[in-house]
């Protein structure tokens, strides 16, 4: 998935640059209607994504009640 | 007069067992009247594992058994009521293990042919479910290519099923104190089918007599099929076919079109028929049914292969276990394309009163007088094209005797894990956190697995229908697989406007809000495993314990009747979970086996067996077994989250 960003001015500094809109435009049509994983287009966003999304076998960083126990 | 006996809800159904009669046509349904159950084999209290029996040993009638009378209880070599009844049992776990694991390996010969270059028409269709199963299966990934992975998968999936030792690999998806109790009770499949040879073994004349070990054996093979065989299946499926996500289908028996050639797919198994959906919009395949009269070609599935394409594809179902004949007694299938599991010789005796070709496609399975079109899975579009081909030149023999009913309802099914994890998350936090949150504040009650068959002895769709009504409006959300599923899309459960029709106040609301429907359909039968998988991942999300056995939730098969949902009722338990079977029981012809299952087992695994033939009973054991548990985590009061502002939390420092 490409990012966009946008630049803006924050508080007390010039410009930063922060994460702009993620959603996509218009309506998903025909046979690819309601799926998802098209939009991770590199084997890079699929790993991340199963480190995130499926964080609870894969991630090393998250801890649920289950694996404040066990550690991994 | 005696009234006649309901046989289905379905109207439509309904309309097909009339003309079925008018056209003097001999169904499932006039044969479960003509001819009713052995009574002594439907309690387990029939031995016919050697040629000194069969031995019936039933429980005297009328009165209580007496200490005389069971000693007396014993088949000619001695067996025990108990030994016979729990031999029996396994062996039907024996039964459903081996029918869900056999069509785990053939997805994993197909897989495996894939990622060698051996299958032309098939490839990897889902990558991130590739790098998925690599990281839980410990396969290398690095710059590798897909097919170098997707071959160390398949390698690694096929040698499962003959593993001698150790555990099945896929028991490290499970919840971490529930892979220890497996270890600790001795219960942790060394290898599928190991464990299903046993189970055949053990109850051998003279081998195994104790019940409560045969019983265990039967956890064993049980959870190599959840956990194993049918899990490798639905990973396997996931990669080649595609993880469903939500896609919108139609149900029941109208879906069939009087003017297009009719093709229904019947069975078990997605590897034929996905060919077949991509044969039936080839161009030519179109002209040629031009050619025939028709105006095109139409797909419809029945039984799990009917699941499977669903999901992936949004083909139409035209009907569940016990609209198979029904949907020829319409006069207008053309051919009925078959694989394996749950498929009735009767269709080739019912189609010979129509124009109808059966056509089946397994070496597994072949019925006589049905057309043999062997799937070859190294050349599996010639196997399609082939009978799709055949169906479309039967076209122009059709009888002219053609009723289909109306009554088609939408659905919208898909709802594998990792979709679920996505739609209450997102993309950049899928999770399952939504969930527990609502089960925590107790919009959710609980969540029940409703899955499993139909049975002529009870009324079609009824048991399944009534009960997850009656959950849905006590706020139970429902997952739901196979027959049951398509009993739900019939009745219009499986849209996001049945919450609000069906639903309690909580779960619409919940419903509601993600856009969901109240009964989410997570596959075939072998996508049971996709159960297990959410169930995990609630645990593994916190808040609702440590293991499957805290959770509140329940599994029921109200119109069980083959020997897989015994298996899949065997898993569901050894996982942790209440799980209640309607119709009959099997083991009631010894109180000790049944009083194992459905008490000691609780104690042993935190899930245990019931019965229960009425629906709504069913569906309160369920709902207690749901607030035993909600009060043991003490969440049986419903609570809202407060979110504190700085000034309360100032207070609360202040304290």
């Amino acid at each position: 998935m490409e990012y966009k960003v946008e630049k803006t001015k924050a508080p007390g500094r010039d410009e930063v640059e922060v994460l702009g809109a993620t959603f996509e435009e218009g309506v998903p049509e025909g046979e690819e209607l309601g799926k998802w994983r098209q939009k991770l287009d590199s084997r890079e966003d699929k790993l991340k994504y199963l480190q995130s999304g499926e964080r609870y076998w894969f991630s090393e960083e998250w801890f649920g009640s289950e694996k404040r126990k066990n550690p991994a | 007069m005696t009234e006649e006996k309901a046989k289905s809800i379905d109207q439509a159904s309904i309309e097909l067992i009339e003309k079925a009669a008018k056209d003097g046509v001999n169904t499932v349904f006039d044969r479960a009247e003509a001819m009713k159950p052995c009574p002594i084999g439907a309690v387990g209290s029939c031995c016919k594992n050697c040629s000194m029996g069969p031995c019936r040993v039933p429980l005297p009638k009328g009165r209580e058994e007496t200490p005389e009378d069971k000693q007396k209880r014993r088949g000619v070599c001695g067996a025990t009521a108990e030994t016979i009844a729990a031999r029996n049992f396994i062996r039907m776990v024996a039964g459903g293990a081996a029918a869900h694991s056999d069509h785990g390996r053939g997805v994993a010969e197909l897989f495996l042919a894939v990622a060698k270059g051996e299958a032309p028409g098939y490839e990897i269709k889902d990558e991130q479910k590739l790098m998925q199963v690599a990281l839980d299966w410990g396969i290398e990934i690095g710059d590798r290519s897909n097919n170098e992975i997707a071959v160390d998968i398949g390698e690694k999936a096929l040698a499962e099923f003959g593993r001698q030792e150790g555990e099945l690999i896929t028991l490290r998806k499970a919840p971490l104190k529930r892979q220890e109790l497996w270890r600790q009770q001795g219960v942790s499949p060394r290898g599928i089918d190991r464990e299903i040879v046993e189970i055949m073994h053990r109850t051998h004349i003279g081998v195994d007599q104790d019940y409560k070990n045969l019983l265990k054996q039967g956890v064993r093979a049980a959870i190599g099929d959840g956990w194993g065989g049918s899990m490798i299946a639905t990973e396997l499926q996931d990669i080649l076919f595609g993880t469903p996500a939500p896609v919108l289908g139609k149900a029941n028996l109208g879906v069939l079109e009087e003017e297009e050639v009719n093709i229904i797919i019947h069975g078990h198994e997605p590897l034929l028929s996905e060919m077949i959906v991509a044969v039936a919009q080839e161009p030519e395949m179109i002209e040629l049914a031009k050619s025939k009269g028709a105006k095109g070609i139409n797909l419809a599935g029945m039984c799990c292969t009917a699941n499977e394409i669903l999901m992936r594809h949004g083909v139409a179902i035209a009907g569940n276990f016990l609209q198979q004949e029904l949907a020829i007694v319409t006069g207008a299938v053309d051919a009925m394309v078959v694989d394996v599991q749950c498929i009735m010789q009767s269709i080739q005796t019912v189609a010979e009163c129509y124009h109808t070709k059966i056509i089946t496609t397994s070496p597994k399975a072949k019925i006589p007088g049905a057309v043999h079109i062997e799937f070859d899975e190294h050349d599996a579009l010639k196997s399609a094209r082939e009978i799709v081909k055949t169906a479309i030149e039967n076209f122009p023999n059709r009888k002219g005797n053609v009723y289909i009913p109306g009554g088609v309802t939408n659905q919208i099914a898909g709802f594998s894990h990792e979709t679920i994890n996505y739609l209450l998350g997102g993309l950049f936090r899928a999770s399952y956190r939504p969930l527990n949150d609502n089960i925590i504040n107790g919009r959710i009650r609980g969540v029940a697995g409703v899955v499993g068959c139909n049975n002529a002895r009870v009324n079609h769709n009824e048991g399944h229908v009534v009960m997850v009504k009656e959950l849905i409006k006590n706020d139970v959300l429902v997952l739901t697989t196979g027959c049951n599923a398509i009993a739900c899309a019939e009745a219009g459960l499986l849209v996001p406007e049945a919450a609000r029709e069906f639903a309690g106040k909580g779960l619409a609301e919940v419903c509601e809000t993600v856009g969901i429907p109240p009964v989410l359909h997570m596959g075939s039968c072998v996508d049971n495993s996709r159960i297990l998988i959410a169930a995990t991942a609630v645990v593994k999300d916190g808040g609702l314990g440590d293991d499957i056995s805290e959770l509140p939730v329940a599994g029921a098969a109200p119109e069980w009747m083959s020997e897989k949902a015994i298996s899949i009722g065997q898993y569901f338990v050894a996982s942790g979970v209440y799980t209640v079977f309607g119709v009959t029981w099997p083991t009631t012809g010894s109180k000790e086996v049944t009083d194992f299952l459905f008490k000691e087992m609780e104690e042993m695994y935190g899930g245990m067996w019931d019965f229960e033939p009425d629906p709504i009973q069913a569906a309160h054991l369920m709902i207690a077994h749901i607030d035993k548990k909600r009060k043991a985590l003490g969440i049986d009061k419903a609570r809202e989250r407060v979110l504190y502002d700085m000034e309360m939390r100032r207070e609360m420092d202040a304290v």
